[in-house]
């Protein structure tokens, strides 16, 4: 009798466990009816304390507000965890509803394997929207023809954030040609001045927010699109070679402190904030970072330019690497009613409203409206007045295959531990044919 | 009938832990190894390439860099850990208030996260601001000083000190309990014979203990070779591969190059090679003993 009872407790305790198993992978499946509620799943990397995270939340509560019949499921995950994520469940086909993607090589991704669908239907209803974007804006997001989402944001990955306290103290120009950069570089170095702290044991900072830029203006960026596409131009051209060879040249001339390679983007910055740096090379989006955490004698002397052109280049020196930021993408499995409500969201979080709630939390857009200077940090005035002036060229890793970026990642650490250019190139090469399939 | 009894309410005891490790354990590495036979980028048609992704192992110089990574982790933790931790044990078993401290300060790495453990030592070596460099400073050994994590020669070696020291209290606690299982009478019975200190230890002590011994060594072999966590925090397996292991040289080619397949054939080379050095370890410990 007393085995029985026992046996039965061990069955419904196991019956429970996979019942509990069963029921977390069981978001997907909730079907909204047509006259009643509407659900909405959203994932979104807006997570931080940062002004931009903040506004965004709020947009999304306010929605939520508003529209009682739409039920959101949202959530949040940090920026590598989301991309990851999205990848894991593309592979199982289970996409959320409505969610955060990144332009280019992850959209062209999403949709060759049949996870999106077009907006272009809902963007044409609303021609003053679209037509307000800046040029090529929705270039990212375009495959065969069809628009999938269009930007929120604007990224550019590659900025000099400088101290004119430190530069002023030496005498030093704040560099406008190569050889004033190299000067610098030996001038601070002379007197035990980190010239450009950087962080890359992330391996992807290098290549974003340095080498994407060198590169197209070595090169220019129609070399790049051809590289890519392996059509007509290869890796191992001598022009690549040639803008390999001057990061390592940078290396070579102690541009960078010692232990680069182990330190991470945060510890990067706070060597600058501590005045032990002269200079830091990063994306727009390190501006928030630095305003917060950047003590106010630091941040005061902080100005912002871009890398100084180099001699006998085809690239255009008046621009920097950047992609348009990220959009939201529709799953193609939503129609009817949900499909109106995710579009509805859409143009609250990415429609003029949405893109000037973006701007006051000091984050650049792809959208033509006017910065509030007065109530705007004045760095970022400085940023977004910057980018009136320059125009925006491809990052490696939003152009490149995945499989690629991470051979360049790991080829220009390398690189700049003393490894072969040519060798280096020769990998990238390879690992950009192989991935397309040529 | 009674034993028919028991025989069956063993197996319904045993079914839920069997159907759940099977579910979760068995059908994923099955299933990974027929994963590894395609070319996947874990979006889209999958395509059958047969051996090719086991081909591009065997022929990748990066895989064979994170193998030989992990033999120096297996060996460093095997060499280390194992050792270290019997001789504490030894030392440690028994209570007084030192002692209890020093027990108690040893296992203490184990309850934090690897990411803490991390943390610490990432700033122990930091290149500028670290606690190491500035102690050999302060030691007039200036020449001693070195890019800890970011020399590739040297950044594997750097992370075994964090992996050991993480890990020692853990096969403390166990050898301290399979101390305390020898029963008192045999330790009367080896005065009585007159076998005291080294004697004592290596024809008593640790032959009652070698069972134990040998679980360790396999909890420690299995486990260095799935390490991941620790380098993935400190290193990302950087820079430029140069303390890739297998865990994390999966990882990254799973979810950063996104070849789903390439990743699989991976696992499936992890469980093959784990496979064979428990095997040989078991060889090696029980050979030993009926020798």
């Amino acid at each position: 009798m007393k085995n029985i009872y026992k046996i039965g407790m061990t069955m419904a305790l196991s019956a429970s466990v996979l019942a509990g198993c069963g029921g977390s992978s069981g978001t997907q499946g909730a079907d909204g009816g047509s006259a009643e509620k509407v659900q909405l799943t959203v994932w979104h990397n807006w997570t931080g304390q940062d002004a931009k995270a903040i506004a965004m939340r709020q947009i999304l509560d306010d929605f939520q507000a508003s529209h009682p019949n739409i039920e959101l499921e949202v959530e949040g995950l940090p920026t590598d965890g989301l991309k990851t994520r999205l990848r894991t469940v593309a592979a199982a086909d289970e996409m959320p509803d409505l969610f955060v993607m990144w332009p280019d090589a992850m959209t062209k991704e999403f949709v060759n394997g049949g996870l999106l669908q077009p907006i272009d239907e809902f963007l044409d209803s609303k021609p003053e929207w679209k037509n307000n974007f800046i040029p090529n804006a929705l270039d990212g997001y375009t495959v065969d023809g069809k628009i999938y989402s269009v930007p929120m944001n604007l990224a550019p990955s590659s900025f000099i954030y400088y101290n004119q306290a430190i530069f002023d103290q030496y005498g030093v120009k704040v560099p406008e040609t190569w050889d004033e950069l190299k000067a610098a570089i030996d001038t601070f170095n002379k007197n035990n001045v980190i010239p450009i702290a950087l962080g890359n044991k992330a391996n992807w900072v290098v290549q974003s927010t340095i080498f994407s830029t060198i590169a197209d203006r070595v090169t220019g960026t129609d070399w790049l699109l051809k590289a890519v596409n392996q059509d007509g131009a290869k890796f191992t051209d001598p022009q690549f070679i040639e803008a390999l060879k001057v990061l390592q040249d940078l290396g070579n001339a102690k541009a960078f402190q010692d232990g680069f390679n182990s330190i991470d983007e945060n510890q990067m910055i706070q060597l600058y904030n501590q005045g032990k740096a002269a200079m830091f090379i990063d994306g727009g989006w390190a501006l928030a970072n630095l305003v917060k955490t950047a003590p106010q004698e630091v941040l005061d002397k902080t100005h912002i330019t871009i890398l100084p052109p180099i001699e006998g280049g085809k690239g255009d020196p008046q621009s920097t690497s950047g992609v348009v930021g990220t959009g939201m993408g529709v799953s193609k499995k939503l129609e009817g009613a949900r499909k109106d409500a995710a579009m509805e969201l859409l143009y609250a979080l990415s429609g003029p409203e949405g893109q000037k709630a973006t701007l006051d939390s000091s984050t650049l857009v792809s959208y033509n409206i006017e910065l509030d200077e007065a109530k705007a940090h004045p760095l970022f005035v400085e940023l977004n007045n910057l980018m009136k002036e320059t125009k925006i060229s491809p990052v490696y890793d939003s152009k490149l295959s995945s499989a690629a970026v991470e051979v360049v990642n790991n080829g220009l650490q390398e690189l700049l531990m003393g490894g072969n250019p040519e060798t280096i190139a020769q990998k990238i090469q390879d690992a950009q044919a192989g991935a397309i399939g040529k | 009938m009674n034993t028919l009894r028991i025989r069956r309410f063993v197996v319904m005891g045993l079914l839920p832990s069997l159907l759940i490790y099977a579910l979760f354990v068995f059908v994923p590495v099955v299933w990974s190894a027929y994963y590894g036979f395609f070319d996947w980028k874990g979006i889209g048609e999958a395509k059958f390439i047969g051996l090719g992704n086991y081909a591009e192992i065997l022929r990748d110089p990066v895989f064979w860099r994170a193998l030989k990574n992990n033999v120096i982790f297996v060996l460093a933790s095997v060499f280390g850990q194992v050792p270290i931790a019997l001789v504490l044990a030894i030392m440690l078993n028994k209570s007084n208030m030192l002692q209890r401290f020093l027990r108690s300060a040893i296992f203490m790495p184990m309850v934090l996260s690897a990411v803490v453990i991390g943390m610490i030592w990432q700033y122990i070596y930091h290149p500028q601001i670290g606690i190491l460099n500035f102690l050999l400073d302060a030691l007039g050994l200036e020449s001693w000083k070195l890019q800890w994590l970011s020399d590739p020669n040297i950044a594997i070696f750097s992370l075994t000190p964090p992996l050991i020291w993480s890990f020692v209290g853990l096969y403390l606690i166990i050898f301290m309990s399979a101390l305390q299982n020898i029963p008192g009478d045999i330790h009367d019975a080896a005065q009585i014979d007159g076998a005291t200190g080294a004697r004592k230890l290596f024809s008593v002590t640790l032959p009652m203990i070698w069972g134990t011994i040998q679980v360790a060594l396999i909890l420690c072999i299995s486990g260095s070779l799935k390490s991941f966590d620790l380098v993935y925090i400190m290193t990302k397996g950087g820079p430029a591969h140069a303390t890739e292991l297998l865990a994390t040289y999966m990882y990254n080619s799973t979810f950063s190059s996104y070849r789903y397949g390439f990743g699989s054939a991976i696992s499936t080379s992890i469980v093959l090679i784990s496979l064979l050095f428990i095997g040989t370890s078991q060889w090696l410990t029980s050979r030993r003993k009926n020798g």
